[in-house]
């Protein structure tokens, strides 16, 4: 018995258990670029900058190649998380931030906040500006305006 | 009425290939290819497909069954798929790039129109060219495509002679079907998670655009 298994320990995986050991890394690999995906479209329009994967020609992974691969997808994944939820932190904060603006708009003068800080599409800003401009200025009637959008392309 | 297509048949994976990656298959047919002008009716296909990608829609792609089928088995092969994109991504990225989908002959029109529709990777030979069937095998050593050396082990699209390019990379040389081609070998590629209707049907538009639009 014990002579039995010093043999399979001294003789390593057979190949049976090394493909079954690349199938399942095949596995994880495919769901985890499953996360990497839906997490870059959740990121949109934003491109958070991701570790860069291993990558090359076609070719039938070692295992080794594989957890290579699968624990680079893991680390940008978790990268990629952190990244997701700070962002919802900034924009929680924007939107506070806007909403305080809206509240008073004289004790909040100059402030800007634009779309993409507060997590939306478009090139919009939101700002404090006076209203009627300097007759809004000298007798402290400030508004919040949100800008029209984005510049025409020229 | 509009000629009978001819049907896609089955094409070999290399035994130790097929083990590995039980879904990985490969259908090809014969389609004739009638000149090497753009197709009036392919164009204005192609030109109403180009409004259906905005960035968001591009970048939601990865995110659809067949592209994200194709991503994950790019990742499985040890392509990076953000490097080398899948075929419908590659073709997305170029209408964002170009502000529509370029014209480029019968031939270009044509797998561009079926990869739109479809999102399968789909590959256009010179039927001249290439000794039928084709197969998917990994490259021997010292072996060429299009020009170019390929590691052992590649794993490639071969004819009965000689390997034609790597799997996923668009044929160069005389093997890849053009303006000069007057039938052409398109090879479907699917894989786990990509079902036989989207390939069967990216076969059927590529030669029903090849051969009449």
């Amino acid at each position: 018995m014990a002579t039995a298994l010093l043999e399979s320990v001294e003789s390593g995986p057979s190949e049976l258990d090394r493909s079954a050991a690349r199938r399942t890394l095949r596995a994880q690999i495919g769901r985890l670029e499953g996360h990497l995906s839906a997490g870059l479209c959740e990121a949109f329009p934003d491109r958070p900058l991701l570790p860069e994967l291993p990558g090359g020609h076609a070719h039938l992974q070692s295992i080794g190649e594989l957890e290579e691969l699968r624990d680079a997808q893991f680390a940008a994944v978790a990268e990629l998380r952190a990244w997701l939820a700070d962002r919802e932190l900034r924009c929680a904060d924007a939107s506070r931030r806007l909403g305080l603006m809206l509240a008073d708009p004289a004790g909040h003068r100059r402030e800007r906040i634009t779309q993409r800080e507060l997590g939306e599409g478009g090139c919009g800003v939101w700002s404090v500006v006076p209203r009627l401009g300097p007759l809004g200025r000298l007798t402290g009637w400030w508004l919040v305006k949100l800008s029209s959008g984005c510049p025409l392309a020229t | 009425m509009a000629a009978e297509q001819p049907a896609a048949r089955r094409g070999t994976v290399d035994r130790p290939l097929a083990a590995e990656y039980p879904g990985l298959r490969l259908d090809w047919l014969v389609a004739d290819c009638l000149g090497s002008a753009s197709d009036p009716g392919v164009a204005k296909r192609l030109a109403l497909l180009a409004d259906r990608f905005s960035g968001r829609q591009a970048l939601a792609l990865r995110q659809s069954p067949v592209a994200s089928a194709y991503r994950s088995f790019f990742r499985q092969i040890g392509i990076d798929p953000d490097s080398q994109q899948t075929p419908a991504e590659a073709v997305a990225l170029e209408r964002l790039q170009r502000g529509g989908n370029p014209l480029g002959g019968r031939v270009a029109d044509a797998l561009r129109l079926a990869v739109l529709e479809t999102s399968v990777a789909l590959y256009g030979f010179d039927a001249g060219a290439v000794a039928a069937p084709p197969m998917i095998r990994a490259a021997r050593r010292g072996e060429q495509a299009g020009g170019r050396a390929l590691a052992a082990g590649t794993i490639v699209l071969a004819d009965r002679e000689r390997a034609l390019c790597e799997l996923f990379t668009p044929p160069e040389g005389d093997c890849a079907a053009g303006r000069h081609s007057s039938s052409v070998l398109l090879a479907a590629i699917g894989v786990d998670g990509v079902g036989e209707l989207p390939v069967a049907e990216a076969l059927s538009i590529a030669a029903g655009a090849l051969s009449g639009g």
